[in-house]
């Protein structure tokens, strides 16, 4: 039995519609935007309906240099995508290494090692942007691949996700495949991994998105548009009119810069719930 | 738990790519930036001189650092509680249809997959001085909108635009939170005469206090850090420094003024501050988690 | 198809705490042994220090006469199977029963055919296919199994396999258990604190207490003559009721007094002065005696509960002018109420005498087997 009021149940419908339009409306203004020209964008405020333009915005970004940027925004989509798998991929693969060699090995330093790890989630580069730059400039990394990836790789989140799901497999698996003559290369292989795949598909979601919207290391890290990507292509882009911002430009480039990331919640949102409701345990 | 015994060399092997990277990425960066902090280097890179604590001194005697932070607290205070308060209210919404609350959840999480920097821009396109729409709106209410010039302003569009991405994440822990509540809770409230406002807080809300501290503490952790990329791309810390949070002020006066020692000194001290959050968001983790 | 030898074998954990004092055990090829004993009393960590999951910290372990203290489980040549199954939940039954053949390199039309051949020998083939989560129980335990047999190992170690079952199934896969590694001629080490099981199945039991060996010996062999009060009462069911008594020597035999004045013929002769002992007798040798047969060294008690079993009953009875209960199984037809006076006599060969304070057998030493099933 439950206490029903239908009045209430219509104001509730109502409001989380209004909600659902208030939160849709900035996206459709800028879709709205990249379908205008510049012209019939500036001849008031900005519309709530398509222009003229079509997609042919969205063509011009993707195909042509843009702006002062010096590049098309092509190159930038393959720029974030290659900077978010690494970091992703990267980011479970050591930490499913790190998680399993402290939860299923006992060996001097053991717990420091988990520490050292651990204590990594107070030392966001936010932190210590200055000397992390340094190091990087060092070792050769600006305006790399490895340079935009590698840094951010270490994870003490999801090493800690693996570390505590780790523990729920019941020990008597690992003595059986020992039983059965499996070594630990063989055990991680055949019997953990398979069993992770769930938690690897809802961390993988959530570093995506953490790879992808990554802003202040690739600003630091990249200075040549070869390596920038689509994320802070956008500042450049709205700074490099001198007059009149291309507000058309921007929002397409805006929408492509946030489609990806958008649409691997969308496909993956059983994962990504998963994901975050794990992470909070 | 069973262990793999006799393997002296594999848990090195498996653990030297994670200690690599942090140490490379983390700690060694971390240690320079504390050495950083007791020295002054000279203008043209030639040397650096030791001054002991001179750059913290300097930082926490300057009006400029105490500006930002309480630009930092007002900012972060603004965000958590706007996405949290929201998302709860939404939450008890969704949560009281049942049907279509998976709709909901479907429908509202998305921003959450959206950048800061892009959720900055997306906003600032609606509150633009020229061609925003809620400016215009605004505008026709007697007020004149532009974030470029008005302080306050360049606040509020910011704290928006990070309460825009963050509710999502807030929605889909208390709606998790809401829907582990017992609903035999509930009923016998209901039988007890409580109506469903009194229902809510003093038996929902209550319940649902281990999940807001938790959010608490994200939120302020995304406050203070991930939102960097909606400052810059949107106000740039401008104007006047009117958002030139802790985080900013780092990398304004490492990357563009140069000063490394002070840039330093307060990456030591945000050092601190993120400390503490940890150790908050972790005693959290104690007691749900055994160790 | 092996022998085992156990040789002080010790465990000390790296805290201190010692698991097993010291164990010696000879098993004979295809034999199969069922070490049982209360939790806690060592003997998973002696079956685990089989397999070679934890390690032996003094004495040695040899297989056919080889020592294995320091080999991998995967070495030994051993098959165990785990209490809750431990199958690999992502595997289907066929690649859970073949992962060990797998892991040894045995090619892959070989390793079918022996998992089909093992599956067929338990009643599996229907459901090669099938993932752990769509089985039964009884299913699972025969998967765990079939695991084990499709090895063909030196050595079977069952750890409590049977104890997440339900009643029913757990005496039919007892059977089965025990008709398998008849068939198969495997020496086998069976870990259970279950004493019906323990005695239906162990062609000997080893029973433990406190990180000892108390006795070895067929399953009748430890019923007739435990070698300690500890044994006396672990094996058979209901356990052994204990009285305390006084034995010394009188004219014409020496005689057990009870505390509450009965005297009985003891069945050992007195050493000199007087003492105390513990006078042990199960409940199916106490039997009613008819009113007006009452002789001397009868127990004259007061029923208190009464439990029908069917075909027996068991009365709980307190001696007369005493705290002491003592448990006797009656035939099931007979009527006994709560609150009857009854007569019980003891059964004067069955008597057993302990020592009141190291609790080591005292009476009769020699074993002398009475039981006709009972081998030699």
């Amino acid at each position: 039995m439950r206490y029903r009021r239908r009045g209430l149940d219509i104001a509730s419908h109502a409001l989380l519609i209004l909600a659902l339009i208030a939160f849709c409306l900035p996206v459709w203004l800028a879709i709205t935007a990249a379908t205008h020209d510049q012209a019939s964008l500036y001849t008031g405020t900005a519309p709530l309906w398509f222009g003229s333009e079509g997609l042919g915005n969205f063509r011009a970004v993707l195909t042509e240099p843009v702006g002062r940027l010096g590049t098309d925004v092509t190159r930038l989509l393959l720029n974030s995508t290659v900077m978010a798998l690494g970091i992703a991929v990267g980011k479970i693969a050591i930490a499913i290494l790190a998680a399993y060699a402290i939860v299923f090995f006992r060996f001097p330093l053991r717990r420091l090692c988990f520490w050292l790890i651990f204590i990594t989630l107070m030392l966001p580069v936010e932190v210590r942007i200055m000397p992390t730059y340094k190091v990087a400039a060092d070792l050769g990394l600006l305006n790399s691949y490895v340079g935009l990836i590698l840094p951010l790789i270490a994870s003490a989140t999801a090493t800690f996700l693996f570390r505590q799901f780790y523990l729920t497999v019941p020990p008597e698996l690992l003595e059986a495949a020992r039983v059965d003559g499996a070594g630990p290369w063989r055990f991680l292989r055949d019997i953990l991994l398979p069993l992770s795949k769930t938690n690897i598909a809802a961390l993988f979601v959530i570093m995506f998105l953490y790879g992808w919207n990554q802003y202040l290391w690739p600003l630091l890290i990249t200075t040549e548009s070869d390596h920038m990507t689509i994320v802070v292509s956008l500042k450049r882009l709205l700074s490099s009119a001198d007059n009149l911002v291309p507000w058309q430009t921007v929002m397409a480039t805006a929408l492509l810069a946030m489609l990806p990331p958008v649409a691997v919640i969308v496909l993956m949102q059983r994962y990504f719930v998963k994901g975050l409701v794990d992470a909070e345990k | 738990m069973a262990t793999f015994q006799r393997h002296r060399v594999t848990p090195w092997l498996l653990l030297t790519p994670q200690i690599a990277v942090v140490a490379i990425f983390f700690f060694w960066p971390a240690a320079q930036a504390m050495l950083q902090a007791f020295y002054v280097e000279d203008p043209f890179g030639l040397g650096r001189t030791f001054v002991a604590f001179e750059n913290f001194a300097r930082v926490l005697a300057s009006a400029e650092y105490y500006r930002a932070l309480g630009i930092t607290v007002t900012f972060s205070a603004g965000v958590a509680l706007g996405a949290m308060a929201l998302a709860l209210l939404l939450a008890v919404l969704a949560d009281r249809v049942i049907k279509g609350a998976g709709a909901y959840k479907a429908l509202l999480i998305w921003p959450y997959a959206v950048a800061p920097a892009v959720a900055g821009v997306l906003w600032g396109f609606m509150l633009d001085p020229e061609l925003g729409l809620i400016s215009a709106g605004l505008g026709a209410l007697g007020i004149d909108w532009n974030h470029q010039l008005n302080g306050g302003q360049a606040m509020a569009l910011v704290v928006m635009a990070s309460i825009w991405k963050q509710m999502s994440y807030n929605f889909v822990f208390f709606l998790a939170g809401l829907q582990a509540i017992p609903r035999s809770l509930l009923e016998a409230a209901a039988i007890d005469g409580a109506g469903p406002w009194r229902r809510f807080w003093t038996i929902t809300f209550p319940l649902l206090s281990p999940t807001s501290f938790f959010l608490l503490v994200m939120n302020s952790v995304y406050a203070f850090f991930e939102t960097f990329g909606t400052i810059d791309a949107t106000t740039a810390g401008g104007p006047g420094g009117a958002t030139r949070t802790l985080v900013y002020k780092v990398f304004e006066d490492g990357f563009i003024g140069y000063d490394l020692g002070s840039s330093a000194a307060q990456s030591v001290l945000l050092m601190g501050l993120v400390g503490l959050l940890t150790l908050l968001q972790f005693r959290y983790l104690e007691r749900r988690v055994q160790y | 198809m092996a022998t085992l030898r156990l040789n002080a074998l010790r465990k000390t954990y790296p805290n201190g705490v010692t698991a097993l004092h010291g164990a010696d055990l000879e098993i004979a090829d295809g034999e199969l042994i069922v070490v049982v004993g209360p939790s806690g009393c060592g003997k998973s960590t002696l079956l685990r220090m089989l397999a070679g999951l934890e390690s032996i910290s003094d004495g040695e372990l040899a297989i056919d006469g080889r020592r294995v203290n320091d080999l991998e489980p995967a070495e030994r040549d051993i098959a165990m199977v785990f209490q809750n199954y431990a199958l690999y939940p992502h595997m289907s039954v066929a690649d859970n029963m073949g992962y060990a053949l797998k892991n040894r390199g045995v090619p892959k039309a070989e390793r079918r055919r022996r998992v089909e051949e093992t599956a067929r020998l338990i009643g599996l083939e229907d459901l090669l296919d099938r993932r752990p989560k769509q089985l039964s129980g009884g299913q699972r335990q025969r998967v765990a199994m079939g695991r084990a047999i499709v090895r063909e190992p030196r050595v079977f170690l069952f750890d409590e396999p049977l104890s997440n079952l339900d009643a029913k199934l757990r005496v039919q896969m007892r059977l089965e258990i025990r008709r398998l590694q008849k068939r198969l001629g495997v020496t086998a080490v069976y870990v259970t604190h279950d004493q019906v099981e323990a005695m239906t199945l162990a062609d000997r039991l080893v029973v433990m207490n406190g990180g000892r060996i108390e006795q070895v010996g067929t399953p009748m062999h430890l019923y007739a003559r435990p070698a300690s009060r500890f044994v006396a009462g672990f094996i058979g069911s209901p356990a052994m009721n204990f009285l305390n008594a006084r034995l010394d020597a009188r004219l014409g035999g020496d005689i057990l007094t009870l505390p509450c004045g009965t005297r009985l013929a003891s069945p050992i002769p007195a050493s000199g002065e007087a003492k105390t002992v513990c006078l042990g007798i199960r409940p199916e040798h106490l039997a009613v005696v008819p009113e007006g047969d009452v002789i001397d060294g009868d127990l004259s008690v007061r029923v208190e509960l009464v439990e029908p079993l069917g075909a027996d009953t068991l009365v709980h009875a307190r001696l007369d002018g005493q705290d002491d209960l003592v448990v006797a199984r009656i035939d099931g037809i007979r009527a006994v109420a709560e609150g009857d006076s009854l007569t019980l006599r003891p059964d004067p060969g069955r008597l057993h005498l302990f020592d009141p304070e190291t609790g080591q057998r005292l009476a009769p030493m020699e074993p002398e087997c009475q039981h006709s099933t009972c081998p030699a």
